[in-house]
């Protein structure tokens, strides 16, 4: 049983942090950060916020995750605390992490008050839409584990390759395809995106226009509004199964059997994390849409 | 003359054991209730510790005085609530299935919440400061409290409140307070979305002492108004005319279920989100076990309601560790078979 | 000391029920409504029970039934309605103990189960009441009835019995059998009052009839004088021929002699 081990750990990590909360201060994380940084026990929230932690190479300090955090894969091992939004505080205690990184928006707020109260270090780590956004994240997850190096090598690394992207992607207004987030097709109704999320910026990160700008946030459009949108390409999460049979379901929807995209039978389909979570692996989802976009098929 | 040679059976001090002997599993289940959960620490090692003079980790002490102890002063406090509202509900409707739904507060309740938790943003910012994080359980128990109040102010006239306009009005009622939710889902965002479906489903994972305290006053006020229905609605089962002729203020009497039901149910589903059943199962269960007379019901299942929200509480908390599952998923699974299980065995009883 | 309806109204929206009807009851005798379906005989029972709203007068052993709480009338009269429905699985003597609970027989526990045998149901005390027949049933309501006010007269005052129909869903033995436990009542010194179907059991068992009809009183007085062939074919709008056995002076009315009537027999 792991209990006896995990007995002792919360005891330990406070301790340790309150200890080394002492000393640590005036030392720059540089020197061996593993070693003197406090946070060896680390409870990461949110897709985006584990996929940054692994990219600094911190991912043997991860205790634990939430439900959301699914890259690099191995994590799906860690121990899973639920939905970001309904944390449980007893549950999250219980992994023992002396440093909490959460993404914007974590709770309910009386979870965090009771876990800040048992001395548990707790950054939030605030939401982005843009690569500016993404580079804020990297900066505040590495000062929070102690790699400040590290994060500004990933940073920079990470702006190379999304600039280069956004470069690649840019086309000509004319030129640029018009796309359609779908986000279900429950019942053969149509929820798509409009703007101010996350597919909106991707899809005009990679060289798109989205088709639908009539309002904010992911609603239930109507058959006409999908008609007026015109999409050329429908872009959706990739769920597994078998997405010859979920094509032809798709198109067979009135709404959509209209539309260039279904005439063309286009349809882009890109994992959920990789697509929404603007974090380090952005440069590589805005290049795989855009080639999805403009590649010929074949 | 017929002789009297039958003995009548004694089903109500047989009830009235039964006050102990659910007391007596109450304790047992709060004692479970400290001892287990994600985390290692437990009721026991840590009396031993205080025994022994040892002081308790910063741990310790937050795990158990600032989350399991709230969460269990809040699981008897709702527990008891919503069994005791189920229990007066079903006799002032005189209908095994009536539970605090019918008058309003579930819908009420849940426009409130679905308000607070799509709209609360748009507040401005000193009632935002004023409610802190308490908005949405602020809004949900004014919506509860609010329809209830509204629906009992319908269907009173001259004095006189008709039970049954009451239940044509609640079903109008709900259908509005949920366009008007469908209304709110389709502006929010996907979160706010994920919030409402948790919310729904309910938990007391969010206790903490503010919520108790706040809530705690009007639940206790609530059943205690509740428990003294009694006669009444043992009298109210010979119908609301019959009820009168044996002596009792029928209308007074309405108007006390009515409001003790609002205000127990409006704070436990504030405090709690939506859980459902333990209103309809509890009672039921003891009608079977102990006899309809609400003089011992009405106890017995503010008794067994919080047993029941406790326990399963703790199976909430530890199943899925170090995540929970929202606890009406827990009262829905684990009640709904045991509930089907009784009528199926007692179906004779049932169609009564 | 009596039950006196004085000048009752009573309208369900625009309709009169009741015209204004007075009634006196005394105590030490069984008081008979009777009249033709919709004459208004539950509309003067409901005004006299407080059970609906009314113009008028009710007095019960000389206060006004307006100015008493609901516990002070149940402690002076009880209430038989026509039908009774059961929510919930009591048993049989639950039920009559629910009577008992806000009677004048508050403390004396055995009073549930004698009123049971006063039925001749105390074999059936602890099945549930809905497992009852209809004749059943209505016994038992009897029997809860009774144990409210068990003793026929209390402090000085009599005790009222104030019943819809007693008799309606009982066969001929248990009829008989009621309306003895009624007459006893009312022998004992308390006053009974009854909405009756039937007349020859009126006849009987009443010492005092009113002859409803249309809302309003068409006669009043002992059976003898009241159930003419007169009075009774204007109330049931059907010429109705009364006769008396011999050596008993007790009327009957036998409606077979309606038909043999040269005119139409009813109208």
């Amino acid at each position: 049983m792991k209990s006896s081990n995990k007995k002792n750990t919360p005891f330990k990590a406070i301790i340790m942090s309150m200890f080394s909360a002492l000393i640590a201060l005036p030392v720059s994380a540089q020197q061996s950060a593993d070693l003197t940084n406090p946070h060896a026990d680390v409870l990461s929230i949110g897709g985006s916020v584990t996929e940054i932690v692994a990219a600094l190479d911190q991912q043997h300090r991860l205790k634990a995750r939430d439900t959301t955090s699914s890259y690099p894969p191995d994590v799906i091992n860690l121990p899973d605390v639920g939905y970001m939004r309904s944390l449980s505080p007893e549950g999250v205690l219980s992994v023992g992490p002396s440093l909490i990184l959460a993404e914007e928006g974590a709770g309910p707020p009386e979870a965090l008050e009771v876990i800040r109260a048992a001395d548990v270090d707790f950054v939030e780590v605030p939401d982005a839409l843009t690569p500016e956004g993404i580079m804020r994240k990297i900066e505040i997850i590495g000062d929070a584990l102690g790699v400040p190096d590290k994060a500004d090598a990933l940073a920079a690394q990470v702006e190379t390759a999304l600039s280069t992207a956004l470069d690649d992607a840019e086309r000509p207004e004319s030129d640029k395809k018009r796309v359609l987030f779908v986000l279900s097709t429950q019942g053969g109704r149509i929820n798509a995106s409009g703007t101010g999320t996350t597919a909106d910026a991707l899809i005009r990160m990679a060289g798109g226009v989205n088709a639908v700008t009539d309002y904010e946030g992911y609603k239930q459009i109507t058959d006409e509004a999908v008609g007026l949108a015109a999409p050329d390409v429908i872009l959706m999460m990739d769920r597994g199964g078998d997405h010859g049979a979920a094509d032809d379901e798709l198109f067979e929807i009135p709404a959509i059997k209209l539309t260039l995209a279904a005439q063309t039978r286009s349809v882009v389909r890109m994992d959920g994390l990789l697509m929404l979570g603007f974090g380090p692996r952005s440069a590589e989802a805005v290049r795989t849409l855009n080639e999805a976009l403009y590649a010929p098929k074949t | 003359m017929t002789e009297i040679d039958a003995v009548p059976r004694d089903r109500l001090s047989h009830a009235r054991t039964w006050h102990w002997i659910l007391a007596g599993a109450l304790a047992l289940a709060c004692i479970a209730s400290l001892q287990v959960g994600a985390t290692d620490v437990a009721l026991s090692t840590m009396l031993a510790k205080l025994a022994k003079g040892e002081a308790l980790s910063q741990m310790e002490r937050v795990v158990l005085f600032d989350i399991r102890l709230p969460r269990l002063v809040m699981g008897v406090l709702v527990g008891a609530a919503l069994a005791v509202s189920g229990a007066a509900m079903q006799g002032l409707f005189r209908n095994p299935l009536a539970d605090p739904g019918i008058v309003g507060v579930g819908a009420g309740a849940g426009l409130g919440a679905i308000l607070a938790i799509v709209l609360g943003a748009l507040l401005p910012v000193w009632m935002i400061d004023l409610t802190g994080n308490q908005l949405v359980p602020f809004a949900a128990f004014l919506g509860g409290w609010g329809s209830t109040l509204l629906l009992y102010r319908v269907s009173t006239r001259h004095g006189r409140t008709s039970v049954a306009t009451m239940l044509l009005a609640g079903i109008a009622l709900g259908a509005l307070a949920g366009a008007l939710s469908g209304i709110l889902v389709y502006i929010a965002d996907d979160r706010q979305l994920r919030d409402l479906t948790f919310w729904g489903l309910g938990s007391l994972a969010g206790a903490s002492w503010a919520k108790v305290l706040s809530a705690g006053p009007l639940i206790l006020l609530s059943i205690s108004a509740a428990l003294m229905l009694g006669r009444g609605l043992n009298g109210l089962a010979l119908g609301e005319a019959t009820a009168a002729h044996i002596g009792i203020d029928v209308q007074r009497m309405k108007s006390i279920a009515i409001l003790a039901v609002a205000g127990a149910t409006g704070a436990a589903v504030a405090v709690s989100g939506g859980i459902g059943f333990i209103g309809i199962v509890v009672p039921h269960l003891l009608r079977l076990a102990s006899g309809p007379d609400h003089r011992t019901l009405l106890l017995n299942s503010a008794l067994l309601g919080a047993i029941l929200l406790i326990l399963a509480d703790v199976i909430a908390r530890v199943v899925i560790a170090p995540a929970e599952l929202p606890i009406g998923i827990v009262t829905a699974v684990l009640g709904a078979p045991v509930f089907l299980w009784i009528l199926l065995k007692r179906r004779g009883l049932v169609e009564l | 000391m009596s039950l006196t309806a004085n000048n009752i109204r009573v309208s369900y929206g625009k309709r009169e029920a009741l015209r204004g009807v007075s009634l006196t009851a005394l105590p030490g005798e069984v008081t008979a409504i009777v009249g033709p379906n919709g004459s208004g005989k539950s509309t003067l029972l409901g005004a006299i029970t407080a059970s609906l709203p009314f113009h008028g007068r009710v007095g019960l052993n000389g206060r006004d039934i307006g100015t008493l709480k609901p516990w002070d009338l149940a402690a002076q009269r009880a209430v038989l309605p026509q039908a009774s429905r059961l929510a919930f699985p009591f048993t049989v003597v639950e039920v009559v103990r629910l009577g008992l609970q806000s009677g004048t027989a508050g403390d004396r526990p055995e009073v549930p189960m004698q009123a049971l045998a006063r039925v001749g149901l105390a074999h059936y005390a602890n099945r549930t009441f809905q497992e009852l027949s209809g004749g059943e049933a209505q016994r038992v309501m009897l029997a809860r009835v009774l144990a409210q006010v068990w003793a026929p007269v209390e402090h000085g005052e009599p005790r009222w019995l104030l019943l819809d129909e007693p008799v309606s869903s009982l066969d001929i033995g248990h009829q008989l059998q009621v309306m003895e436990i009624l007459r006893d009542f009312a022998r004992a010194g308390g006053g009974v009052v009854a909405v009756m179907h039937d007349l020859n059991l009126t006849a009987l068992s009443a010492d005092r009839v009113a002859v409803l009809a249309e809302g309003q009183r068409l006669a009043f007085g002992a059976p003898g004088e009241v159930l003419t062939d007169d009075i009774l074919s204007r109330a049931y709008g059907c010429a109705l021929r009364v006769s008396a056995p011999p050596p008993e002076t007790i009327p009957y009315i036998l409606p077979h002699a309606a038909s043999a009537q040269k005119e139409p027999a009813c109208v």
